[in-house]
């Protein structure tokens, strides 16, 4: 019993720092609330994000005010065409040491932090964009053959323009897949824009206070990996994930609009995703279990940006979040 | 105190024992509906192959064939349990803790977090009554199955489907019944004719059936039944007739008829006075007489020509009987045969009757050796056979009023018509016996009718003058 109720504690504990969470960031930011915990759920499942939305959006500060109140360190890179890899992982310098030596000495990229925000990741080229891509799997960088540990947690958030696609580097769908989540940020409504004026154009809020650290988020990690996966719930996932392939194992038939216009389906690490992002959200929504619903709801963040479309969707519009729905539309839960 | 795990799968089982008998329910319905909507499609190719009796139970029949398909193919399965919990998770809001208990449960040893799972599954289903939580509700075959009955027993009361020969049957059988009548009244007229008293009997009998079925409208199975009991009554009287004859079974048709009327003729002749004669005198005029009817003569010289008048009427009274009880004999024969055609043809769908009815000439011709029959046996009446360069015998007319003028005055005279249907080359009679017969005829008119002595020995040497030869030119 001892055990229950330190598991009862725990949840009650990310329940409480997700809320307070949430409750800090609506402090700063208007709306947005499911990009915010969902950001939060990729940062305790260990993942990266790759956000897309239109400039002014608060994409930065979303970021920012995600460290400040993670007490996490923050670092934002403006990838231009002219960046190179160094500027992002650092670099060795030449420098005098106290006994009057040269030595080098290596300085550290902005991608040392524990949060980045890679802005217009895909106005890089492919070289500057491996280096971090590289950083997110190795959670390290090697500089002169010497390998230099990020710090952890580690997460970044690279961002992409859709609509400033001319003399850009678009990211390979083989990197595209690294990314634990790809984020949808919204126009602001009416309302919304108009408390964004009201925040923006007035005096600055308070600073932001703290409501979990670096451990705390760490220890997070771990609860998420231990929350209950039902066996059917577990199997109404892969089902999910095989329906994104056009022609699935054993003969059985995806969907109509993923047979029309899906090209390469989602890969394993989309399964990956799916769970441990339901997982989290179990976690933070204060039950012991993952439901269907976890699933349902994490589908689209997690594999929108893994379906590889054919030219015919871009021609007839139909985009990924048409095709998981219908996925979900059509897959039961159980068959 | 029950523990959590004991309250999850006590919970459990009952909901799962629950959910399978709902399902055999609905199987059980489903296999009504489709038992009973096929027993009603396929209705018209079976009411006309199988009885009554048998078509009510065609649905039971389709239900045997159709259960171990549906038995199979929606049996209980894993999955079915799963979706059951998953159901009961649904309705109760509880976000699939049941279904991860469940799985929980049945692995055996647990984490923290999983003994919380169970913690909070078992707390929320502890309360929880799977019967009134989830009822049962009927699926629109199930709705279905009373309609169907209700309409499957309608059409099975009111025989629908059954083909329009079905309704012939009836008509069938008060045809066979009107042909029965027919024939057990001429089966009568001529046992009072001839006096065959078990042949009499028998015609009565299969009057009185004819009748009952016309009367009640018996069904074509029913009146079957009847008449084959009726057959083998005739059957059994047969038998026992032939058991008492001797040697008139040997005779043939027509020889036993002849021999009949002949007998006739000699007990007229025994009891007809012969004045002014003395008692030898009129004893051989009387033999004289006797032997000349052929068939008679022909059983006296087997042994009667010596016996007395006493011996000789007992002789004559002796064989009288027996040629009385082989023509009752055949008479009963014909009977049976008639009545075994009559099932036979109760049996068949179509086609008129051909049973030969007894004392009707038959249609179509005779086989060698076979008579044909005639309305009357008695001679003269028969087909005669016609042989080349003969002239037919004048048609002899007897019993047409005529008046002969005698010394009296005038006067009416009765007689019997004979006439016969000549069917060329087929009579298996002799000239000699168509004569014969005639002269015994005419014989027996003149002992019976008033004529006077002079123009009976006219008549007598008239017929004694028809030489056979002179016939044939």
């Amino acid at each position: 019993m001892a055990a229950v109720t330190e598991i009862e504690e725990r949840m009650r504990s990310a329940r409480r720092s997700f809320d307070a969470l949430k409750a800090e960031m609506a402090r700063v930011i208007v709306g947005n609330e499911e990009l915010i915990e969902q950001v939060f759920i990729a940062l305790v499942c260990g993942g990266h994000c790759l956000l897309e939305g239109v400039p002014g959006l608060g994409k930065t500060l979303i970021v920012r005010s995600l460290g400040e109140i993670l007490n996490l360190t923050f670092s934002r890179v403006q990838f231009t065409p002219d960046l190179m890899p160094a500027d992002i992982t650092g670099t060795n310098v030449l420098t005098d040491d106290p006994s009057g030596r040269r030595v080098f000495d290596f300085q550290r990229g902005p991608v040392f932090a524990h949060i980045v925000l890679a802005d217009e990741i895909n106005r890089a080229t492919p070289k500057t964009q491996s280096a971090l891509l590289e950083a997110m799997q190795e959670q390290g960088v090697t500089v002169g053959g010497k390998l230099h540990r990020l710090e952890n947690p580690f997460m970044v958030l690279a961002t992409q323009n859709p609509i400033e696609m001319e003399g850009t580097y678009p990211l390979p769908e083989a990197q595209v897949d690294r990314f634990f989540f790809k984020l949808l940020l919204q126009y602001p409504s009416h309302e919304e824009l108009s408390r964004i004026a009201d925040l923006t154009t007035a005096a600055p809020p308070a600073p932001l206070r703290e409501v979990i650290d670096a451990g705390g988020i760490l220890e997070m990690r771990q609860w998420v990996r231990e929350v209950p996966l039902a066996n059917v719930v577990k199997d109404y996932a892969v089902r999910l994930v095989l329906h994104t392939h056009p022609k699935q194992e054993g003969g059985n038939g995806a969907t109509t609009l993923a047979r029309k216009f899906v090209l390469y389906g989602s890969s394993p690490r989309g399964v990956q995703s799916l769970i441990l992002a339901a997982k989290a959200r179990a976690l933070l929504s204060g039950r012991p279990n993952v439901s269907f619903e976890d699933l349902r709801v994490m589908l689209s963040p997690s594999l929108r940006h893994r379906l590889i479309l054919n030219l015919e969707a871009d021609a007839e519009g139909v985009g990924a979040e048409k095709i998981l729905g219908e996925i979900l539309e059509q897959v039961p839960e159980i068959p | 105190m029950i523990s959590e795990t004991e309250i999850l799968q006590q919970k459990f089982a009952g909901l799962l024992a629950w959910e399978k008998l709902k399902r055999r329910g609905q199987i059980l319905g489903t296999l009504c509906c489709y038992s009973l909507a096929a027993a009603i499609v396929i209705l018209p190719f079976h009411a006309h192959l199988l009885p009554l009796a048998s078509r009510a139970f065609v649905p039971l029949f389709i239900f045997l064939i159709l259960a171990p398909v549906f038995l199979f193919r929606q049996r209980w399965r894993a999955q079915d349990s799963a979706r059951a919990l998953a159901r009961m998770d649904k309705t109760l809001r509880l976000e699939e803790r049941a279904i991860t208990a469940w799985e929980i449960l049945a692995r055996g040893e647990r984490s923290a977090a999983e003994e919380l799972v169970v913690t909070q599954a078992a707390d929320r289903v502890k309360a929880l009554e799977p019967k009134g939580v989830f009822p049962r509700q009927l699926s629109w075959r199930e709705y279905l199955v009373l309609p169907l009955l209700a309409l499957w027993l309608m059409l099975i009361w009111l025989e629908v489907g059954v083909p329009v020969d079905g309704d012939v049957k009836l008509p069938r059988a008060q045809a066979l019944a009107h042909q029965l009548r027919e024939f057990s009244r001429e089966l009568q007229e001529k046992a009072k004719r001839e006096g065959l008293s078990d042949s009499l009997q028998v015609g009565r009998e299969l009057e009185k059936a004819a009748q009952k079925g016309i009367e009640a409208k018996t069904d074509d199975e029913k009146f079957k039944s009847e008449l084959a009991g009726l057959t083998k009554k005739v059957e059994t009287m047969g038998r026992s007739a032939a058991e008492r004859q001797s040697n008139a079974v040997a005779e043939s048709q027509e020889s036993l008829r002849d021999l009949k009327a002949e007998l006739e003729a000699a007990r007229d002749l025994l009891n007809f006075p012969d004045a002014g004669k003395g008692p030898g005198e009129a004893r051989q005029q009387w033999l004289d007489r006797l032997a000349m009817l052929p068939q008679l003569k022909r059983q006296l010289d087997q042994g009667g020509e010596t016996l007395s008048q006493n011996e000789l009427q007992s002789f004559l009274d002796k064989l009288n009987r027996q040629v009385t009880g082989e023509l009752d004999r055949r008479t009963l024969l014909e009977a049976q045969q008639f009545l075994e055609q009559l099932m036979k043809q109760g049996q068949g769908d179509k086609g008129e009757s051909n049973a030969r009815v007894a004392g009707r000439g038959e249609q179509d011709s005779p086989s060698d050796g076979e008579k044909a029959k005639n309305r009357s046996s008695l001679p003269g009446k028969e087909p005669g056979k016609r042989e080349e360069g003969y002239a037919s015998l004048p048609e002899f007319q007897a019993g047409a009023p005529a008046h002969v003028k005698g010394m009296l005055g005038e006067g009416n005279s009765s007689g019997l018509v004979f006439k016969g249907q000549p069917l060329a080359g087929k009579s298996d009679i002799s000239q000699e016996e168509v004569i014969a017969s005639y002269r015994r005829q005419a014989e027996a008119e003149l002992n019976t009718e008033r004529v006077p002595e002079a123009l009976k020995e006219t008549i007598r040497n008239y017929f004694l003058s028809l030489d056979p030869g002179e016939g044939k030119k």
